[in-house]
């Protein structure tokens, strides 16, 4: 038998299986999802608030100084003020730290003030600054925001000039040390590791936390434009791009209005999403979790649906081949332990009508059909070995052997059946046993294994009618040409009866005298006569017509026996003395198996 | 682009990134310091507390190595040589002992100069350094001029200023020549009293005393900062007027000051000294200049010399006033 290409248990495993894990998995996807949608929301939020808020404090510094720078320009100039102006430059040197130094210029152009924290100041008639960027820029626009750029490579500057409300109160230039932005930048901490940082229209680095990468001055110029021109692209919402050290961020650019600079918000995207990230992994444990356990249970449910399942397979193999003492156990409690036992209930049924059978074919053997089925319905006993009063009767037929080789094996042959027929309908009809035949020799008992009432008449009937069916056969045999007679013995008395024999051949017999007796009875039967012990005669009483023969000697026996023929009804018109017709062969050994000597 | 960016980040998620944890606590960094002076030694107290606030325990996983060669050119020749061969992560120089350091290449060297690192050599710019030197410059050549002018702004009637220097001190020329060109446009007549090293200290010193100046103006430098008491205590001796180039000066009885913070300076390059450990390179660490510059008056001083300074401009301009 082939085994099926997709076997119950992985149908059972992968069903289990998936559905465990398709929804688990399923779900924590989904999760997962939402969970970024809100940490993206919730990081564009802080992102924005923190890159607006380092542009407002950008912007809060230079419009600071620009106030600061307006209230020198307030009043007019006059001639012989340059040391009071001097004054007012150096106290806003005090106040305001990120100025380096400071230019005043009268309404003519003419530098009339220059004070410094570092360079030696100068008052009163300088150079005409008229015609410079800052000055002219001052005049037409009142303030002049310059472009950053680095001194000596390294200090990112600015200039600011800011004129007064009346072209009489003249320009006021100011250097402007970017550098103090740092303090407004560095105090910027989004999350651990995030952070803000300022770049100019040219993309340079204006301020940065880490304020060594202001001081390199144009160093990295191209990966702050790529970083500033992706950022400003999405237009105040937060990008995933790559950071100015390389790494991976989420950034966010906002326009300082006044100066121009972007600031840009950003934030390592491991940290920004590192609560999300979090999230993952605890579902990624809890779908292995959940493999795991669905793994082991698909396998322990499969197991328990296929192992029975095999087990009632090969159970019902075993039956259908016939060992129907096997049984199948199956403990699972459930429908599968039911139909096991069920199963094993067929099989203790089909075994059951087995062996019933196989009696039944047995003892149809030597009994008749309905003796069979009596015995086979009544005590099982019945065929054990016991004592017990039988009548048996033997017959064989006269001049058979002559006959046998005289005659062509077909006509022998049909011969025998006839004979067999007859005989046979005669037991079935009397509900005798047929014990055995062999070669023209047939054996039969009465009240044996099945008892019956009056034997002894049974008997001697059954005698006269098996006489009288042979006998009308034989004439038609003796119509062929040949002169083939029969004779029957009948005895009663105690014998042995009981099956014997080996496995596969067993058989009922009798054994005792009694046997022995009937076959003498039969031997000494001359054709058409029917011979019965004094025993059975007596037990028939005066049923029968019968004649007393006269003593004759039995072999077995120490004295003669007398012995009767039957010459009720057409017994007697045979006419044939027991001694006579020397013309038939004399009684063979027929069926002197069954002697007991 | 979201989703992008979702599928991006489990990916990244699951990918498990390793935390960047590789900093070996265990190890001991091991710092060279070199000086051509002598201990007591102020810078280093100023570079200890850095170290320290930034979390470095000396003898834990920091230990220094003191090297004071004082005034002998040959004997820091010796240092930097035995310096090329020795296990040493980090070397910091002050003053003159960072032109013996020149040659060293082999490990990274932090600097506190007052001079200019570029033309001194050790650097190629102040925003690239670009080889194992880097550190702080403290602007002295501008400064120079702005000590004498706010020396006269004081002392209105200055007219002779002696200006005592150590010459071994990089950059000192360049210094002296800023100062006297400074000194030329406010009409003052510099003299200049040099000394070299610690043992040819006191004699210039007294030499000092004897030009008869109006003023005295004391470059920045460790040595004479390390003998800031003994000369502020000459100059009130001699009732001259001292300007000096940082605020310790001051404190030690000088009357003005006008400088960088040194303290802050030394607490800064120990942050230059923490990312250099971390495995930074100095040629990526740009030469850091101080930003704020402090003035410092000792109105005690001025009182005792008999300088009114109450209608100078200088009190409102000052940092500090120590009274």
């Amino acid at each position: 038998m082939t085994r099926p290409r997709r076997s119950l248990f992985f149908k059972y495993f992968i069903t289990l299986f998936v559905a465990v894990v398709v929804p688990l998995v399923l779900g924590a996807i989904t999760e997962a999802w939402f969970a970024f949608r809100d940490n993206r929301l919730y990081l564009n939020e802080i992102l924005q608030v923190e890159a607006r808020s380092a542009a407002d404090r950008i912007q809060a510094f230079t419009d600071g100084i620009r106030d600061q720078l307006g209230w020198v320009v307030q009043f007019p100039w006059t001639e012989g003020e340059d040391d009071r102006r001097r004054i007012d430059g150096l106290r806003l040197l005090q106040q305001v730290p990120a100025v380096v130094s400071l230019s005043m210029i009268d309404p003519s152009g003419i530098e009339r003030v220059f004070v410094s924290r570092v360079s030696m100041n100068r008052a009163g008639r300088g150079s005409d600054m008229s015609a410079d960027p800052p000055v002219a820029g001052a005049r037409a626009n009142r303030v002049w925001y310059g472009p950053v750029h680095y001194r000596r490579d390294s200090e990112p500057y600015m200039q600011i000039a800011v004129a007064g409300n009346r072209a009489a109160a003249g320009v006021v230039v100011a250097d402007i040390n970017l550098k103090l932005i740092w303090d407004i930048i560095a105090a910027i901490k989004i999350g651990d590791t995030g952070h803000a940082l300022v770049l100019d229209d040219a993309g340079r680095l204006i301020a940065h936390p880490d304020i060594s990468l202001v001081l390199r001055s144009g160093a990295g110029a191209g990966d702050l434009s790529r970083l500033k021109s992706s950022v400003s692209e999405a237009n105040g919402s937060a990008v995933s791009t790559t950071g100015e050290d390389g790494k991976s961020v989420v950034a966010l650019a906002v326009r300082a209005p006044n100066v121009g600079w972007t600031v840009i918000a950003e934030q390592p995207v491991l940290e920004a999403y590192e609560s999300i990230r979090a999230a993952l992994w605890r579902s990624v444990i809890l779908i292995f979790i959940g493999i795991v356990f669905s793994l082991v249970l698909a396998y322990w449910r499969a197991c328990r649906m296929w192992g029975p399942i095999r087990q009632l397979e090969k159970g019902v193999e075993r039956i259908g081949m016939g060992q129907f003492d096997h049984r199948i156990t199956i403990q699972s409690r459930d429908e599968l332990e039911q139909l096991a036992a069920r199963f094993n209930q067929m099989a203790e049924e089909l075994g059951t009508s087995q062996q019933k059978s196989e009696r039944i074919n047995r003892l149809k053997q030597f009994l008749a059909p309905q003796v069979a089925e009596l015995v086979e319905h009544s005590d099982p006993r019945l065929l054990d070995g016991q004592r017990r009063e039988v009548v048996a009767i033997f017959g064989d037929l006269r001049g058979f052997t002559a006959f046998s080789a005289r005659a062509e094996p077909d006509a022998v042959m049909a011969v025998l059946r006839q004979y067999y027929e007859a005989i046979g309908a005669v037991t079935a009809r009397h509900e005798a046993t047929l014990i055995r035949f062999a070669g023209d020799g047939v054996m039969v008992l009465v009240n044996a294994p099945v008892t019956c009432e009056s034997p002894a008449d049974r008997g001697v009937r059954l005698a006269i009618d098996m006489q009288a069916a042979v006998q009308s056969l034989a004439g038609t045999w003796s119509a062929g040409g040949s002169a083939i007679g029969f004779g029957v013995g009948v005895a009663t008395g105690a014998a042995t009866v009981g099956t014997l024999g080996y496995q596969g051949r067993l058989d009922y017999t009798a054994i005792g005298s009694v046997v022995n007796l009937a076959s003498r009875l039969c031997s000494l039967a001359g054709d058409g006569q029917v011979l019965l012990d004094s025993a059975v005669r007596e037990r028939v009483g005066n049923g029968f017509a019968l004649s007393s023969i006269g003593e004759r000697p039995i072999k077995g026996y120490d004295r003669a026996l007398e012995i009767f023929a039957v010459n009720g009804r057409n017994m007697s018109a045979s006419g044939l003395g027991p001694a006579g017709d020397s013309s038939l062969e004399r009684p063979r050994q027929g069926l002197a198996l069954a002697e007991t000597t | 682009m979201k989703r992008r960016d979702f599928i991006a980040l489990m990916g990244a998620a699951l990918a498990c990134p390793a935390a960047a944890l590789a900093q070996n606590q265990a190890r001991v960094y091991r710092i060279y310091w070199l000086s051509t002076q002598a201990q007591p030694d102020p810078f280093l107290d100023g570079f200890r507390e850095g170290l320290r606030a930034k979390g470095y325990v000396e003898g834990r996983n920091v230990v220094l190595e003191l090297h004071y060669a004082i005034g002998n050119p040959q004997a820091l020749r010796e240092v930097a040589s035995e310096l090329r061969r020795g296990k040493v992560d980090l070397a910091v120089s002050s003053g003159p002992a960072t032109r013996a350091m020149t040659a060293v290449a082999e490990v990274p060297v932090l600097f506190a100069l007052s001079g200019d690192p570029v033309e001194l050599g050790l650097v190629k710019s102040l925003g690239e350094p670009g080889g194992n030197f880097t550190g702080s410059t403290f602007l002295s050549l501008d400064l120079a001029g702005k000590r004498v002018e706010l020396l006269k702004e004081v002392l209105p009637n200055l007219r002779k200023l002696a200006v005592f220097s150590n010459a071994n001190h990089p950059g000192e020329q360049s210094e002296w020549r800023a100062t006297r060109e400074a000194a030329q446009k406010l009409g003052v007549e510099p003299i200049y009293v040099p000394f070299s090293g610690a043992s040819e200290f006191d004699s210039p010193l007294e030499k000092v005393g004897q030009v008869h100046a109006d003023a005295l103006l004391v470059f920045p430098d460790v040595l004479t900062m390390v003998h800031r008491a003994k000369i502020a205590d000459f100059a009130m001796a001699h009732r001259l007027p001292s300007m000096f180039g940082w605020s310790e000066y001051c404190d030690a009885g000088g009357l003005l000051s006008y400088g960088a913070n040194q303290r802050a300076t030394y607490f800064w390059l120990a942050t230059y000294a923490d990312r250099i450990l971390r495995g930074e390179k100095p040629a990526d660490l740009p030469v850091f200049q101080p930003t704020r510059f402090e003035l410092v008056v000792n109105l005690r001083t001025a009182q005792r010399l008999g300088i009114d300074l109450d209608k100078s401009s200088i009190l409102f301009r000052a940092n500090r006033v120590i009274e």
